[in-house]
């Protein structure tokens, strides 16, 4: 019994020793990583995490010294207070939620693109007759976003109407609501619209909806961290360009990595394929560069911005972003 | 007397709650985009109260017809499942089940089904105070005193003189309680309606749009604007109790007068 009881131990103990040698080398490895938390721009996940995903999967994060988590904000506007908050390191933002986040002295920069033109417009259903033309009177979906908010009276002064001839009808979900007749009119991207509606919707985008040529969305971090830890957000970009160029090489492989990491994401995998593809033509600028931002970017939207009396005044462009942490 | 120390309780509370919030701002060092001051937050509804009073008097409007459907329904519910035990055994579960939806989710079909007007949002509230009202009835009629049940049958008053004079007041005290709880959450009701879909603007979604403007004053100062209705709302509630049961006041001062 005694000697049983040893050979447990012995046992035991050797398992013990077993385990220890063959965590420690990963565990070292891992202690030796940077964390770094990045701050997706809705509170749940999409598509558009693909490159951070796959960063995550295929190792560049890694390979550049760090260790990225995706933090998911409660609303919407919550990822720029995130940053400031020191509740996340790096973000996803809209650009005009960057652009209000310096209008209240948030101490947040716009480190790089993450698209590069502006695929925001209104979807109407497949089929349907409307046009720019025909949009007074119509309801249109918004969701109450500062994107929206400045891009709407683009496509009214294109139309050549006021905020008085449309009904702008603001909630939580657009697509049900286009689809079962209660909107004439959703607001939205191409790779999210498009997908999301099925078919060929109607689409009145860019310049046919009069709007400024500027990018979407961008990645963003607070300026203190960017001051203290500019090698870490350098790296984390560098990793972001291979991973975003991978999941560019690679569609069908990176989309089964976002649909294995997000399987209650509530978006089917031929949603996420069509939407990634629909995404993939928005990366890179005319010269073939990925996350390049411009003054001229900066200073049209904010100028847009205050036409529509969202800002007071505009900044100069360098209150915005900087290019230094680019790979 | 009694008034006067209610009021004193009440401007007291109020006090504590606003120093207690200054104190989070001025010792925690909040910055102004995460969190205002109470200060700004009532000088955010100053400067915006053009914006926000035609939008008040819509969530106020939304509140008091969904109040009123959802009273109207869980009076009439609460007295059918008394008198019926049979429909008690058959819908009480129902209800229950009807509670347990969370309301979130069943405010965006709702608005596919009766669109962006006033109809969604006083369905929601009516859903939300319909049910305290049943369950205060049911129990307010459950615990009427049977000896005077016995005494009015052995008079011979009919089953609706004796459900007038003598079931309504026994219940009135548990009725008024569900109204109370329902006209809290009334309000909750009517935002989270505006919250699925509104044509045009409304309280819920001006808060929205400050939110996204990171103007942590302008939604501080809109929450400030709910919760007032909701308060505001409740002291009716709790004054129409006062005037319409003056026998719970006489058997206090009686009981009062015997002490000293």
């Amino acid at each position: 019994m005694k000697h049983r009881f040893v050979r447990f131990i012995a046992a035991g103990g050797l398992a013990l020793v077993a385990t220890v040698t063959a965590i420690a080398p990963s565990a070292s490895a891992s202690s030796s990583l940077t964390k770094v938390r990045f701050a997706y721009d809705f509170p749940w996940p999409d598509m558009e995490l693909i490159p951070v995903i796959v960063a995550q999967k295929e190792g560049f994060f890694k390979d550049h010294g760090l260790k990225v988590s995706i933090v998911f904000p409660p609303t919407t506007s919550t990822t720029v207070q995130m940053l400031a908050t020191k509740d996340a390191e790096v973000a996803m933002l809209s650009t005009s939620d960057l652009v209000v986040a310096v209008k209240a002295k948030v101490p947040v920069v716009s480190i790089a693109n993450y698209s590069m033109k502006n695929n925001w417009g209104l979807f109407a259903m497949p089929g349907s007759k409307l046009s720019l033309a025909t949009l007074k009177g119509k309801k249109v979906f918004s969701w109450g976003d500062t994107w929206t908010t400045a891009m709407l009276p683009f496509v009214l002064k294109k139309a050549g109407l006021t905020a008085k001839d449309i009904t702008v009808v603001n909630g939580e979900a657009d697509t049900p609501l286009l689809k079962s007749g209660k909107v004439d009119f959703v607001t939205n991207t191409t790779n999210y619209a498009i997908p999301g509606i099925g078919g060929k919707p109607v689409q009145i985008v860019g310049k046919t909806a009069g709007v400024p040529a500027v990018p979407v969305w961008v990645y963003a971090t607070g300026s203190s961290y960017a001051k203290k830890h500019g090698k870490t957000v350098s790296a984390f970009m560098a990793a972001m360009k291979d991973a975003t160029q991978w999941s560019i090489d690679n569609q069908g492989k990176a989309v089964r990595y976002f649909d294995k990491a997000f399987p209650q994401s509530g978006y089917t995998h031929a949603y996420n394929v069509q939407a990634w593809k629909l995404t993939v033509p928005l990366l890179k600028n005319k010269s073939g560069d990925f996350f390049v931002q411009t003054k001229t970017q900066w200073s049209t939207l904010a100028q847009a911005m205050v036409d529509v009396k969202q800002i007071d005044k505009a900044e100069k462009p360098s209150a915005y972003f900087t290019n230094k942490f680019l790979p | 007397m009694r008034f006067r120390r209610n009021l004193l309780g009440s401007f007291l509370s109020f006090v504590v709650v606003v120093g207690v919030w200054q104190a989070i701002i001025s010792f925690g060092h909040v910055a102004p985009y995460v969190a205002p001051t109470p200060l700004d937050a009532w000088r955010s509804i100053v400067e915006n109260w053009s914006h926000l009073w035609p939008l008040t008097l819509t969530t106020v409007k939304e509140t008091v017809f969904g109040f009123g459907a959802g009273a109207a329904l869980g009076m009439g519910l609460g007295v059918l499942l008394s008198k019926r035990r049979f429909v008690q055994r058959v819908i009480y579960p129902i209800l229950i089940l009807s509670q347990a939806i969370p309301i979130i989710a069943l405010a965006p079909p709702l608005v596919l089904v009766l669109g962006f007007g006033l109809t969604p949002k006083v369905v929601i509230v009516a859903w939300i105070v319909f049910f305290p009202v049943t369950v205060s009835v049911l129990d307010g009629l459950a615990n009427v005193d049977r000896d005077l049940l016995m005494l009015a049958r052995a008079y011979g008053a009919s089953p609706w003189r004796t459900f007038l004079a003598i079931e309504v007041p026994s219940a009135s005290a548990s009725l008024f309680s569900g109204l109370k709880i329902g006209a809290t959450y009334a309000v909750t009701g009517a935002i989270i309606g505006e919250l699925a879909a509104s044509s045009g603007s409304s309280l819920a979604m001006f808060q929205h749009a400050q939110s996204a403007q990171l103007d942590a004053a302008g939604v501080y100062g809109t929450t400030l604007i709910m919760t007032a209705v909701g308060m505001g709302w409740f002291s009716l509630v709790a004054l129409v109790e006062f005037f319409t049961t003056p026998w719970k006041r006489r058997s206090i001062a009686r009981r009062a007068g015997r002490h000293i």
